[in-house]
């Protein structure tokens, strides 16, 4: 098959996933009611209303405020921790490694309810704090706490980014600059970062999305003060009507859309030139580590404390909570233990099922997804064509989408396409929203890989005689081997944790633990919740510690 | 295998069918026999409720008891996604709830309205209170007070607010102790929020006066319940305004460090509605369904489960006669019927929420 039909045809069922959701929403925003009701008429009303509100436009700002803090924080950090992790012999890396991770693991929800039980105003530590102090120093729910936890544990989604694309990278230059005398810190910033600069900015420009989509921290942290961003003002929203309503929901997706596409030109513009950033020769390397010396300790230290701060203080939070049957100012834990929360999971009917689909979804749904982003990637690979900037911000708009949303619109095309129909209630339906949903992120993992293998090597096949997609086969998928498997693992995290896309689509059969987690903190049982966090939280770290086995090995 | 499957159970639902019969429940219909017959050719109902799945577990599994081939597919959304998906689903005509159960009562008389719910005369309708049926459609399931919740440890007991003048008192009274200790549902972001504070002003004439009350003590406004209860038990709050009973006796029942009050000057109450979906697939175990909630011995699990039952004839902790004991003639159900539909409209809403703001303010 010619590359040009091979790219024709992924390019076409790409535009297809994207475009027909993401269509129905644009229509629904100009129409008066749902678009299937007889009744709707073509309006700029749901506009007027929308840009009438107040509380959006506070919404508006909070947003940008948010999304940039958040990007402002988890980029330097995330950059230099990758640095740290794939280039110095700071101690302890073999642990540290699958911890770096954790902050993604947990849903956001979880993380949030976390810091109230540890940090909140009556919180574990800040009683402590207050004992000792006298007084409470800080204040979990302000803004710049939102702005700083937001940040902080969003740093593993940079690292994971700088990392993959560092070890793609030769070490010969670094080595000079060492040689030269430059310190560590030097030839992080001046050497390295520099190099892996597309995947920083790749990182930075999706973060800064992620700020947008934003939901169950602000959802928690932001709920006593009524800290409102744009996915949290579509609930004010509704409310304002009584009915929820499609239209006005539509609207506030189609202004975070047109904010969102210009990012994606401006990245463009910054990535132009990202043949420059090619690395990876025909040629064989082994890489030395980066000898730190005293700075080991001092890069250790910080590494340790802002895992403790996003990963200990949370989750020590809620797994204390899983053993309690009350906290808060005036208890003594030590008489409230109890650990009926855990059996009483094994009452609740769903919670097997939610389990074995979350895992399903995450592991076999995790991979397929890998697959649809690596076909979708090599076919615009070194495309010099038009198309390849239609797929560049074709693969940015769904993420664009609050997940709730994006959820719905994809069930409106399981509703309203014949064909697709019978798939409604399948987990099926449930993979291609989330695979769709994170087009961007998955993509640019492996992209990111791509553009640093040479285009020599395959250069090389075709002249040695293979046809150009038996060359892509043959050499650029087994180089970009490391890539996916990091990709796979990202996507495995982030399929598990995911909790809005997928509500509209859920069914019995076809639960999934994040969307339990919501159901029930809606109604009150924390207890459950937080047992129920737990229990996901040790599965996680358990598929995670095998994939980091298996992917260790496998680098080796 | 499909084919295998439905002949199965064609054979197992004749089986049981003939074994039904003598089954009919005391005071249905004769013919109740036939729906039955007909439910179980069915063979399952799907069920989309806001009762989250491990409260209604009992409630199904006692139906799929009572019923044996009738499988109940359980689904527990949100009430905003429930109606969402809802009108999606049957707009579009290829499957959707059978049953459609929800909290949010407006929501549901809206629904009706719209013409998208069954006609259907429930053989129980003469147990069942006046207000909780209507235009033969739509049914109240429970009888839940909207109550006081507060924390046992810090609150001393000579604050506990019997009533609602009491807590505005209290507050006034004492604006050091329970500055920023006074929780509600956000009437601006939650639906239920706004219908509860709605009512009360039906009820309780000084109602704006308790608003700015709290507003200026610095209330703090959520979207859900567990979220007020959580934070009244961790001593973060201390007192939690109009919070659904339900909720509040299972927390109590588990941590008895809070404490629930039911006003004694009114007490709202508010009913989870349910009705059979015009589009269902399966209406004849839908209704089999309805009449099982609605039974007395549907109600006498809705109890256990501390949905608190709105039959008189059903006694318990979480029923209407505990209620009645407690309040008396104070009791303020929140009638089933078009008025609801008043809270859907726009001019209303964005009116009382202009007002509401600047309550929330203190002004």
């Amino acid at each position: 098959m010619p590359t040009t039909i091979y790219r024709f045809i992924v390019l076409g069922l790409t535009i297809l996933a994207v475009a027909v959701p993401l269509s129905l929403v644009i229509y629904q925003a100009f129409l008066t009611a749902p678009f299937f009701d007889p009744s709707a008429k073509f309006s700029f009303g749901a506009f007027s209303f929308v840009f009438a509100d107040d509380d959006f436009w506070q919404a508006f700002r909070t947003t940008i405020i948010v999304a940039a803090g958040m990007a402002a924080i988890a980029v330097p950090l995330g950059a230099l921790l990758a640095f740290v992790m794939v280039r110095t012999d700071i101690p302890g890396k073999h642990i540290l490694e699958p911890m770096i991770l954790i902050p993604i693991f947990v849903s956001a929800v979880v993380v949030a309810f976390g810091y109230v039980v540890a940090i909140g105003p009556v919180g574990i530590f800040s009683t402590l704090a207050k004992d000792v102090l006298g007084f409470v120093p800080w204040n979990l729910y302000s803004m710049t706490s939102l702005v700083i936890i937001a940040g902080l544990t969003h740093v593993p989604h940079v690292y994971l980014y700088s990392a993959a694309a560092l070890r793609g990278l030769g070490t010969d230059l670094e080595e000079a600059a060492r040689i030269s005398g430059a310190n560590p810190l030097r030839v992080a910033l001046h050497v390295s970062l520099p190099m892996i600069m597309p995947a920083i900015l790749f990182a930075g420009v999706l973060v800064f999305f992620l700020g947008f989509e934003l939901f169950g921290l602000p959802l928690v942290l932001g709920d006593p003060q009524d800290v409102l961003v744009l996915s949290t003002y579509l609930y004010k929203l509704t409310n304002k009507l009584g009915v929820p309503s499609y239209q006005l929901m539509a609207v506030v997706v189609v202004v975070i859309i047109a904010i969102t596409a210009p990012l994606v030109f401006m990245q463009r513009l910054l990535l132009r030139q990202a043949q420059r950033y090619v690395s990876v020769r025909g040629k064989g390397q082994k890489s030395q580590p980066l000898r730190l010396h005293g700075w080991r300790w001092i890069a250790l230290a910080l590494v340790v404390v802002w895992l403790a701060f996003t990963v200990a203080v949370p989750l020590s939070g809620i797994a204390l909570r899983s053993f309690v049957v009350t906290w808060g100012e005036g208890v003594k834990l030590l008489d409230v233990l109890t650990l009926d929360h855990y059996r009483e999971l094994l009452d609740y009917p769903n919670v097997i099922r939610g389990i074995v689909n979350t895992l399903g979804i995450g592991v076999i749904g995790g991979a397929a997804a890998v697959i649809c982003y690596a076909a979708i990637a090599v076919a615009i690979h070194r495309w010099n064509s038009g198309w390849t900037r239609v797929v560049d911000y074709i693969v940015m708009v769904p993420r664009a989408m609050p997940g709730l949303v994006a959820g719905l619109a994809l069930l409106w095309v399981f509703l309203f396409v014949p064909f697709l129909a019978p798939l409604k209630s399948t987990m099926f339906s449930i993979w291609l929203a989330y695979s769709i949903v994170w087009l961007a992120y998955g993509m640019r993992l492996i992209s990111g890989t791509l553009l640093q293998v040479g285009p020599e090597l395959e250069e090389a096949a075709r002249v040695a005689g293979a046809s150009d997609l038996r060359a892509k086969r043959d050499v650029t998928v087994p180089l970009i081997k490391y890539g996916m498997l990091a990709s796979w693992l990202l996507i495995f995290l982030i399929f598990v944790r995911e909790y809005s896309t997928g509500i509209y689509l859920l069914g019995p059969g076809t639960e999934v633990i994040g969307s339990l987690l919501v159901s029930l903190w809606g109604t009150g049982a924390v207890d459950l919740v937080s047992a129920l966090s737990v229990v996901n939280v040790v599965m996680i770290g358990a598929g995670l510690a095998v994939a980091i086995r298996l992917g260790v090995r496998l680098h080796g | 295998m499909r084919r295998t499957l439905s002949a199965l159970v064609a054979v197992s639902s004749f089986v049981l069918a003939t074994h039904a019969q003598a089954q009919t429940p005391p005071g249905y219909p004769a013919d109740y026999a036939a729906l039955i017959d007909a439910a179980k050719k069915e063979g399952k109902v799907i069920v989309y409720a806001t009762t989250d799945a491990s409260s209604a577990n009992p409630l199904v599994k006692d139906f799929e008891a009572l019923y044996p081939g009738i499988k109940v597919e359980y689904s527990d959304l949100n009430s905003t996604e429930l109606y969402n998906r809802f009108i999606a689903e049957s707009a579009a005509k290829n499957g959707t709830g059978d049953v459609i159960w929800s909290s949010a009562m407006d929501l549901q008389v809206k629904l009706v309205n719209d013409g998208l719910a069954l006609t259907y005369a429930s053989p129980e309708i003469k147990a069942l209170p006046k207000w909780a049926v209507w235009k033969d459609a739509a049914y109240g399931t429970t009888y839940e007070p909207i109550a006081f919740v507060y924390n046992k440890r810090l609150v001393p007991e000579a604050d506990v607010p019997k009533d609602h003048t009491a807590l505005m008192k209290l507050i006034e009274a004492k604006p050091d102790v329970y500055k920023g200790k006074i929780t509600a549902y956000d009437p601006e972001r939650s639906g239920v929020g706004y219908l509860f504070f709605n009512e009360d002003i039906q009820y309780f004439p000084a109602a704006w006066d308790l608003f700015k009350a709290m507003g200026k003590a610095n209330a703090k406004f959520y979207t859900s319940a567990g979220a007020m209860m959580e934070r009244v038990a961790s001593g973060e709050h201390l007192i939690a305004y109009g919070v659904f009973g339900s909720y509040a006796l299972a927390r109590t029942k588990k941590d008895p460090n809070t404490g629930i009050v039911l006003p004694s000057d009114f007490t709202l109450v508010t009913s989870r509605v349910a009705f059979i979906s015009k589009a269902a697939k399966n209406p004849n175990a839908a209704k089999l369904f309805l009449d099982y909630m609605l039974s007395k011995r549907g109600q006498t699990i809705v109890e256990k489960a501390d949905l608190y039952t709105l039959r008189a004839d059903v006694e318990g902790e979480a029923s209407l006669t505990a209620v009645s004991k407690v309040i008396g003639d104070r009791a303020k159900p929140v009638p089933i019927d078009e008025t609801l539909l008043a809270n859907l409209d726009q001019t209303k809403r964005l009116a009382f929420l202009s007002r509401w703001q600047h309550a929330k303010k203190g002004q």
